[in-house]
């Protein structure tokens, strides 16, 4: 199963990221090729993140009857569940529909993730696994092993500056943002609250202990996300209005 | 909702026990050291940070460990780094094979510390370092260089060791003082330096290969420059650098020259350090054979497929080429022919280098075991696990 995962998805990904690489300036080869590979990755699967988008926009625009059934059903969760399925199907909408492409998607980032940190290599047992897992192309053989170093980061080791743990923090802070409802149940409020933050700061957590190589690929893929949302989800979606509410008792202390 | 947060956190879950390398993307360091024999004692780094120090003839006899002829071990430790909930110091990795200086045993770590042992102080289980006894560290502060991956390499009154931050250290062999270091030359040096008279050769990650001052560690003005970076480290014989590229090619370049005497094709890197005996050299390939070419012309003589990549150094008898692989099969092949004369297999990796004693073969595995095999007479004399408290 290991050896067909390898065979079907991960080796052509790292084939693809090395000869990338080698295609590149030296200076700047690996980083500008984990950086390229992710949006080309990104912009094969936006059929699907378009489907997840417009999936999510459709429960999105469900809210305001999703809350107040929500108010109306507080005490009763079974008959609360009941008018909510009968709302979603009135208006066609999956409930998960929103999930299946982002599970699809899923493996993808699992296999970029595996082909980054074998590309990178950083032991000696890692360079000899990658042995194992390379095309008998020259322009692949002859750009290893590639050069881990871009700006101010070695790509094999975690960013000592802490500049790409805080960049990856706030930019999953902002996606997250950006996409988490609010709702009208407390509990649920505040669990969504608590995973708005907890998220971000495990991922920057994660980025300290990380090579950065990874990290950039968090950073870019968090970006390219909060791009496509902006501009295909129309805006800085619930950024925009979390925001305004949380300046709205300011404004009115000023009146 | 729900569904959302348990998506991210199985997300979580599996990106936090990657990074313990639990699944997939990166390998913790383990370390492949190998045997070296000196004076009738086998020297060699564990898998867990040790040093040890074992008698073939107390092993047969199954004495327990250490016997007083001449065994101990040394465990290197380094403080545990990042957030981690185990002990505050944990063991380093071992890659290169330690090197014997007069009396004491030297190794270099992967986490960038030089250690000069004395076996009385460390049989003794005195602290380290005593320097009465010869014993040094270096860097000597709780400071580090870069990884350490090949072996040391003594001469005259000096200790040579590369590290992963692309410079050669010259160090003295009595106190442990750095009497030079090389400027960065490009990328990790993973490899063990060769010395002949007063030259230090070294090939690099980014494709060179550089003469230096065994003086004072300049850089000496021929170079060789080759359009992929070198995988194993160079071995000198006859005046000719033989050494394993990433593209696939063992690369035969004559001192001085700018082109390669000749290139050899394998299917793979020749990762192995190879070995030259009376003008042939024998490669072991990542590809899973091993090939004894013609060292002036670059002609295959012979070739023998092992069936699995060979990482670690083969080892040369008289008349016997023993190699083994990573499947953990052990083969005494014909020098002269390549002809497979008997094998042994453990079931284990082998990434060291081979030692070879009075016909008998040392072999220290991946499963952290000491093997001593008779490859002769195709059986395993001995196994000692190397997991000693």
């Amino acid at each position: 199963m290991a050896n067909l995962w390898n065979l079907i998805i991960v080796d052509p990904m790292l084939n693809g990221l090395i000869a990338l690489s080698s295609l590149l300036p030296k200076a700047v080869e690996f980083g500008l090729a984990i950086i390229i590979l992710t949006i080309v990755v990104r912009l094969i699967l936006t059929p699907l993140t378009l489907r997840q988008l417009k999936s999510t926009k459709a429960m999105q625009s469900m809210q305001p009857k999703i809350q107040e059934l929500q108010k109306k059903y507080a005490k009763n969760k079974q008959k609360l569940q009941q008018e909510m399925m009968k709302v979603y199907k009135e208006a066609g909408v999956n409930p998960i529909g929103c999930i299946w492409p982002m599970l699809v998607q899923l493996p993808v980032w699992i296999a970029l993730y595996q082909s980054i940190m074998r590309a990178l290599a950083t032991t000696p047992e890692n360079l000899l696994d990658l042995s194992r897992h390379l095309y008998f192309w020259q322009i692949v053989n002859q750009a290893l092993p590639l050069n881990s170093h871009f700006l101010w980061l070695d790509l094999g080791q975690p960013d000592h500056y802490l500049i790409l743990p805080i960049l990856v923090g706030v930019s999953m802070w902002v996606q997250q943002k950006m996409t988490t409802a609010p709702s009208a149940d407390p509990r649920q409020q505040s669990m969504s609250s608590m995973m708005t933050l907890m998220m971000p700061f495990m991922f920057g957590m994660l980025c300290m202990m990380f090579p950065s190589g990874l990290a950039l690929f968090w950073l870019v893929s968090t970006v390219i996300g909060i791009a496509t949302q902006y501009f295909i989800g129309g805006g800085w979606g619930y950024l925009r209005s979390s925001t305004a509410r949380q300046s709205m008792p300011r404004q009115r202390d000023k009146w | 909702m729900r569904i959302k947060i348990l998506i991210f956190l199985g997300i979580f879950c599996f990106l936090a026990l990657s990074a313990g390398g639990c699944i997939g993307g990166q390998q913790k360091p383990l370390g492949f050291s190998g045997v070296i024999s000196y004076d009738g004692i086998l020297y060699l780094g564990s898998t867990d940070g040790k040093i040890v120090a074992v008698n073939p003839s107390a092993r047969n006899q199954e004495m327990s460990f250490p016997s007083s002829d001449g065994e101990w071990s040394f465990a290197i430790t380094m403080p545990s780094k990042g957030i981690s909930c185990g002990p505050s110091s944990v063991p380093v990795s071992i890659y290169g094979t330690p090197t014997v200086v007069g009396e004491s045993v030297c190794i270099g770590t992967y986490n960038g510390k030089v250690l000069m042992m004395s076996p009385s102080a460390r049989s003794q289980n005195l602290p380290f370092p005593q320097t009465r006894s010869g014993e040094w560290v270096y860097p000597r502060t709780e400071d580090v260089i870069e990884p350490i991956v090949g072996s040391p390499v003594a001469a005259d009154d000096t200790v040579y060791v590369c590290s992963s931050d692309g410079r050669v250290y010259a160090l003295d062999m009595t106190y442990g003082d750095e009497k030079w270091k090389s400027d960065p030359l490009g990328d990790k040096l993973w490899i063990t330096p060769v010395l002949k008279e007063e030259t230090v050769y070294v090939s690099t990650f980014d494709g060179h290969i550089y003469a230096l001052s065994a003086k004072d560690g300049s850089l000496l003005p021929w170079a060789f420059e080759a359009e992929a970076g070198f995988a194993s480290s160079p071995v000198l014989h006859e005046n000719v650098i033989f050494v394993g590229s990433f593209d696939r090619n063992l690369y035969a370049v004559r001192v001085g020259d700018n082109e390669p005497l000749w290139k050899f094709p394998g299917d793979n890197w020749f990762w192995a350090t190879t070995v030259a005996k009376d003008g042939v050299v024998y490669a072991g390939c990542l590809d899973g054979k091993v090939y004894a070419i013609d060292s002036k012309t670059g002609n295959e003589l012979w070739e023998f497929d092992a069936g699995s990549p060979i990482v670690s150094s083969p080892a040369l008898t008289d008349d016997l080429l023993v190699v083994a692989c990573d499947s953990g099969e052990v083969y005494a092949l014909d020098i002269f022919n390549g002809k497979l004369i008997n094998e042994v297999s453990i079931d284990a990796p082998i990434q060291g280098s081979l030692c070879i004693q009075e016909g008998i073969v040392y072999i220290r595995a991946q499963d952290n075991c000491l093997y001593a095999m008779d490859v002769g007479k195709g059986k395993t004399n001995w196994r000692f696990p190397l997991t000693i408290k």
